[in-house]
């Protein structure tokens, strides 16, 4: 395999953004609330490594690790999803009524979108693993997109609101994924048979990662908006009103009909 | 023309992309808007209704029993204080209102969804009760239904109004005052 002087300032660039961006979660403390984030970052800086020291080892070795660490990123990618999902619609470690059976069914037809769509495609290609590599990708892409709108739309309807750093990533993520159904949809178009124009899209959508570590960097240096200090008083205030209103809720829930 | 597999991929593909794009770009700004959103556009929007008329309306269930269906006031006298249908309509405008009033709280006391949360069961059930007695206005049975599910209605209202109150006050947040002047009771103002 040979990987030319584009492709090697993409490794490279890609390793340094990734460490910078592991550097602002870790000195900003933003692990502890977005665990699985970290831990997706964390993959993406060793798969940099692993696989350029594989690369020079063989083809074979290359494909296996590319593969492995491929499913385990789409994992974690679903992860972060969920994650992000758990901050907007579990505020204050109380979940928003009505959300998680609409999510189930968007969650559904996002599957079934994905997968009809990816059925649908028919890349020209060379040999099998070229297939699943690229209908693979378009994939795991179509389905974050729809996931992070799906997310996006029923947390608007249901009245959640975003902490500044949830919606940091889950616009950078979306806004990815969104640049990888399109990059994807024409690689499959394509194909893999000729390598310039697969490769070329590839490209793009590298750029487009770059410029997204670039946002996600900038963004969680910056302070959220600090909440208002809650006096002693304030805060036995609130918890009294607190108890109160959740019996109520009970009392209503027990009673409602709909 | 024929369309080969890969343009009819391509064509679904493009349906599929410009439905999320759309999707996204809407709610994202609806998203800003909200969270932009200043605690005096938010107020404003509260349509006018006499607080004095929903509080006797709220009591006389009380008083009656909330499991009764016989109120003490008749029913063309209910009819005239809640307004009729169109008098339900604003209070079903206004609950999505309140329920953003307690959403604000929540960019500095997370701890206000409880509240948030409890408006929003609580528009579902005022809003529910509307809903029959628009079915019931459909069917001719208006009349006969609107007592029943109106009061419980305005009840719920006049209910989601004091918890709103009682939050601002209870976090004594600058902002109680004025609203106390827009939904108290005892602010006595003609009808628009």
């Amino acid at each position: 395999m040979h990987f030319n002087g584009l492709d090697l300032f993409f490794w490279v660039a890609g390793l340094a953004g990734h460490l910078a961006l592991l550097g602002v979660l870790w000195l900003k403390r933003r692990a502890s609330d977005f665990p699985v984030f970290t831990a997706l970052i964390c993959l993406y800086v060793s798969r940099t490594i692993v696989l350029m020291l594989s690369h020079s080892i063989g083809y074979s070795v290359y494909y296996y690790l590319y593969w492995s660490l491929a499913v385990v990123d789409v994992l974690l990618q679903l992860g972060v999803l969920a994650e992000i999902a758990g901050h907007v619609f579990r505020p204050a470690g109380m979940v928003l009524s009505g959300t998680w059976k609409t999510m189930l069914w968007a969650i559904s037809i996002s599957l079934a979108v994905a997968l009809g769509l990816t059925a649908l495609a028919a890349p020209p290609t060379r040999s099998l693993m070229q297939t699943v590599v690229v209908r693979g990708n378009f994939f795991s892409s179509v389905l974050m997109s729809e996931l992070f709108a799906g997310i996006l739309s029923l947390s608007v309807n249901a009245g959640a609101l975003w902490r500044t750093h949830t919606a940091q990533i889950a616009y950078g993520l979306g806004a990815y994924s969104i640049v990888g159904f399109v990059v994807q949809a024409l690689q499959n178009h394509v194909g893999a048979v000729n390598a310039q124009p697969y490769l070329a899209l590839a490209h793009i959508q590298m750029t487009a990662y770059l410029v997204c570590l670039a946002f996600w960097t900038v963004s969680l240096v910056r302070e959220a908006p600090a909440p208002r200090e809650v006096t002693a008083e304030l805060d036995r205030q609130l918890l009294h009103l607190q108890s109160r209103v959740s019996l109520t809720l009970t009392y209503l829930t027990g009673r409602s009909s709909i | 023309m024929i369309l080969t597999r890969s343009d009819i991929f391509l064509l679904a593909a493009a349906i599929v992309l410009t439905f999320l794009v759309w999707t996204a770009t809407h709610y994202a700004i609806r998203a800003r808007h909200v969270t932009n959103s200043t605690w005096d556009a938010i107020l404003g929007r509260l349509r006018r209704v006499d607080q004095r008329n929903l509080f006797l309306v709220a009591e006389d269930l009380r008083d009656s029993g909330a499991e009764q269906t016989n109120t003490s006031m008749d029913p063309e006298g209910l009819w005239a204080v809640i307004g009729g249908m169109e008098g339900l309509a604003t209070l079903e405008a206004n609950c999505d209102v309140l329920i953003e009033l307690a959403s604000y709280v929540q960019r500095w006391y997370p701890e206000a969804i409880v509240t948030a949360e409890q408006l929003r069961i609580s528009a579902r059930q005022l809003k529910w009760h509307v809903d029959r007695l628009r079915g019931a206005s459909q069917t001719g049975n208006l009349q006969a239904s609107f007592p029943d599910y109106a009061q419980r209605a305005v009840a719920t209202y006049y209910q989601m109004t004091r918890q709103v109150l009682e939050l601002y006050e209870g976090l004594q947040l600058p902002e109680s005052v004025r609203l106390r002047n827009v939904i108290s009771p005892e602010f006595m103002r003609a009808d628009a």
